[in-house]
């Protein structure tokens, strides 16, 4: 059952990944737009996200569940030391949530409009940034477990693990991450010029993303980060972001002919194998701190926990998986290829 | 004040946050569908346009409380860190079906939003129910947890660990049902009453009378029958407390002497030093009978009970006081409601109106209160007998600050939430029928 319940950790992980970043990407894109294509990629984003964001974000929370229940070594590491990124983290997600809202279901459509869109815009950049900061906060080793709490200031326990140059690289690309998931998938979804506009978005995003990948390898292996050590010493993980990085020229060659389906699932995998790629080197020890690997299957709690919630998962999941099939495929998110054949003639 | 009192009245402020929106989340999906059924079934466009609204309403107040209830998930840890170091596990049925349930409830809801003229009638009018439904069910699991901390079982407690857990135990623990089920009815009475109340201004000022009039309808009926069931509800919980936590009772009663044929105390002002109430009206034994069913019961008083294990009384006293008046007051205008339906000439009475505009923020009053009763007459303790709230919280200092932001955001948040329904209803005024 612990493959079960891991099984459903490194899911969720990886749907909040794809989706929750496709939907914060989709801020991104806004974001940067220019004034002209900024209504055209609101209402685009209303249509194509509307009905399947909130369902996004739930993986989070998916996630949280089962890290506290069974990895609460772990869980309590991550929320004593990550405290102020979470609270920025939260205060991100809350404003977009309700910006997203505010502006599609405000009775009267007026000025408040244009506060709407800053917030939403503005907090879709920031949240993942930080999501990325709290992430590398985790693998850069500068995490100090106090026994004794008073003999350490606010700033080296509370700051310093999160706020450096290093983990401030990974929030970046996990922002570009996301607008380039968004920007490929929203290819998918429009026609003509507007078509135009997002492939080229995702163009540029594509080459934001390889460049801070490349940056945020060589920063790590020059301050010596032991996560990214591993990494490059890994021959699995390397192969994989090899693959991801094979994977960029058919991306390529799809983006180019505008091809609504293939881009989407090939962007997808290349995530896939990013992350397969980051937790391989490391796993389990997926929280590294000053002077001490932690084993996230360690303090596991008794197995009556661990085999109790591998059932409700997989309840769960039998109830949620179908119906998020259903809902993804009624509007559109999920494309079957056969409704790809009749691209070929445009 | 302390890091742990910042802890806690963050805790406080954001729960309570939570609550309002969870409630009106949980609830007026049910009045949503309602509505959408008679626009299926008489085709009159006022029941469209309404569930419309509706619709509208929910979909915010989901969202606002979706997005507070990631942030509370992420706050049991960041705050309470020990706490859920070790409760997590044991808890964890719980929260896992109600991820599962939330869930439900977002997909249905993009279904529902999303699917007028794309889905099949019924099958967009049932996805409606699926909303309401996992909605409840969220709520109950939710609360599932919650009385775990006032009733823990389910696991075996030996040199400071918490071992043979149980997690199906846990999650049935002996105040589940009690809770539960007072919490989902007082759901339904402060949003019916709330919802409803909105609707009467709109009466009481003659804007579209018609359709406010069947607004009101559809939302006050679940709150007059919820009111009703209310009290009943409330017995259960009272005879669970007197017998798993006698302290928390004598807080809510503020009763100091161990005696027999305790008198039941209605108001009064409470005096924690002197450890005396004053201007209170005495029901002579109600106390015994309403926690034993016997007015010779004995009532253990806070007197007997470890100083360092009492709550605040004075707190916990006033606010059961406040939740049960109000409780009776919307019983009464449950009944008043039910008088209208056989003496119409009420309804063209304005006081009738008003009368509801001033009920709409009271059952939301008595929500929070209630919980103030339940969280606040459990205290010290974060886990009854076991963990003290003091042991639980985040050794991170400056909880202050994380404090007044919350406070700050929250009440934007809150009034633009306001602001955004008042809207609402002035799109839906300024329709000419």
């Amino acid at each position: 059952m612990l493959y079960v319940v891991l099984f459903f950790l490194l899911f969720s992980l990886l749907l909040y990944v794809l989706l929750g970043g496709a939907d914060f990407g989709a801020g991104i894109v806004e974001l940067f737009s220019s004034p002209r294509d900024k209504r055209t990629t609101r209402d685009t984003i209303y249509r194509v996200m509307g009905p399947v964001w909130e369902a996004n974000h739930i993986w989070l929370i998916i996630l949280l569940v089962i890290l506290w229940v069974a990895f609460p070594a772990y869980f309590n590491v991550i929320v004593i030391y990550l405290h102020v990124p979470f609270v920025l983290v939260l205060l991100g997600i809350t404003m977009r949530g309700v910006a997203f809202i505010f502006r599609h279901y405000d009775a009267i459509v007026d000025e408040s409009q244009v506060w709407y869109n800053w917030m939403f815009r503005i907090s879709s950049l920031i949240t993942p940034v930080f999501l990325g900061m709290s992430f590398g906060a985790l693998i850069s080793g500068k995490i100090i477990l106090a026994e004794d709490f008073s003999s350490y200031s606010f700033a080296d326990l509370y700051m310093l693990p999160w706020f450096n140059v290093f983990t401030f690289l990974v929030g970046l690309f996990y922002a570009a991450l996301c607008a380039f998931l968004a920007s490929t998938l929203l290819i998918g979804e429009t026609e003509g010029e507007v078509r135009k506009i997002f492939s080229r978005k995702s163009a540029y995003f594509t080459i934001a993303l390889v460049l801070l990948g490349f940056i945020l390898i060589i920063y790590g292996y020059v301050q010596e980060v032991l996560f990214i050590q591993d990494f490059i010493h890994n021959p699995v993980s390397l192969g994989a972001v090899g693959l991801s990085a094979l994977l960029l020229i058919p991306l390529w060659r799809a983006i180019k002919r505008q091809n609504r389906i293939a881009s989407r699932y090939l962007a997808g995998l290349q995530v896939v194998f990013v992350l397969f790629a980051a937790l391989y080197a490391h796993f389990p020890y997926i929280i590294i701190t000053e002077g001490k690997e932690l084993s996230l299957l360690e303090g596991l709690p008794p197995h009556s926990v661990i085999q109790n919630l591998g059932v409700m998962l997989l309840i769960g999941g039998g109830v949620i998986l179908p119906g998020l099939f259903h809902l993804m495929k009624s509007f559109g998110m999920i494309k079957i290829f056969k409704t790809g054949e009749d691209e070929v003639g445009q | 004040m302390e890091n742990l009192d910042f802890a806690r009245l963050q805790m406080a402020f954001t729960l309570g946050f939570h609550i309002i929106f969870a409630c009106i989340g949980m609830v007026m999906p049910f009045f949503m569908v309602i509505s959408h059924k008679k626009w299926l079934n008489t085709r009159n466009p006022l029941y469209l346009e309404l569930t419309k609204t509706w619709q509208k309403g929910v979909a915010i107040f989901f969202v606002t409380g979706a997005v507070s209830g990631t942030a509370l998930s992420f706050e049991l840890g960041m705050l309470w860190p020990e706490f859920m170091k070790h409760a997590g596990p044991i808890i964890g049925m719980p929260f896992s079906l109600e991820g599962a349930a939330f869930f439900v409830e977002a997909i249905a809801l993009g279904f529902y939003l999303y699917g007028w003229n794309k889905l099949p009638e019924k099958f967009h009018w049932f996805t409606g129910i699926i909303i309401g439904i996992s909605g409840v069910a969220s709520g109950i699991l939710v609360v599932s947890a919650n009385s775990w901390m006032n009733a823990p079982t389910g696991f075996d407690y030996v040199n400071g660990e918490y071992i043979n857990i149980d997690p199906v135990q846990a999650l049935l623990n002996p105040a589940w049902f009690t809770q539960a089920l007072h919490m989902t009815l007082a759901a339904f009475v402060a949003t019916s009453f709330a919802v409803a109340g909105v609707h009467a201004f709109q009466v009481y000022r003659n804007k579209r009378p018609q359709l406010h009039k069947k607004a009101f309808k559809i939302a006050v009926v679940f709150g007059a029958v919820a009111a009703f069931l209310q009290p009943l509800s409330g017995d259960l919980s009272a005879k669970d407390i007197a017998e798993r936590q006698p302290v928390k009772l004598a807080a809510m009663e503020a009763h100091y002497e161990t005696d027999t044929n305790v008198p039941l105390y209605i108001g009064g002002i409470v005096d924690e030093e002197k450890q005396t109430v004053s201007h209170k009206i005495a029901i002579p034994g109600a106390l015994s009978f309403l926690a034993f069913g016997d007015f010779d019961a004995e009532v253990v008083g806070l007197k007997d009970f470890p100083a360092d294990e009492l709550p605040p009384v004075s707190v916990v006293h006033y606010a059961f006081q406040i939740m049960v008046g109000i409780g009776t007051l919307l019983m009464i205008a449950g009944l008043l409601y039910f008088i209208s339906l056989k003496y119409k000439s009420l309804l063209k009475r304005k006081w009738y109106w008003l009368f509801f505009v001033f009920l709409a923020p009271l059952g939301f009053i008595a929500v929070e209160a209630g919980w103030v009763v339940t969280e606040v007459g459990r205290q010290p303790w974060v886990i009854y007998g076991f963990m003290k709230t003091s042991e639980a919280v985040t050794p991170m200092p400056g909880m202050e600050f994380s404090f007044y932001m919350y406070v700050v955001v929250y009440l934007i948040l809150a009034l633009t939430v306001t602001w955004l329904m008042r809207r609402q209803i002035k799109v839906l005024n300024s329709v000419k029928e």
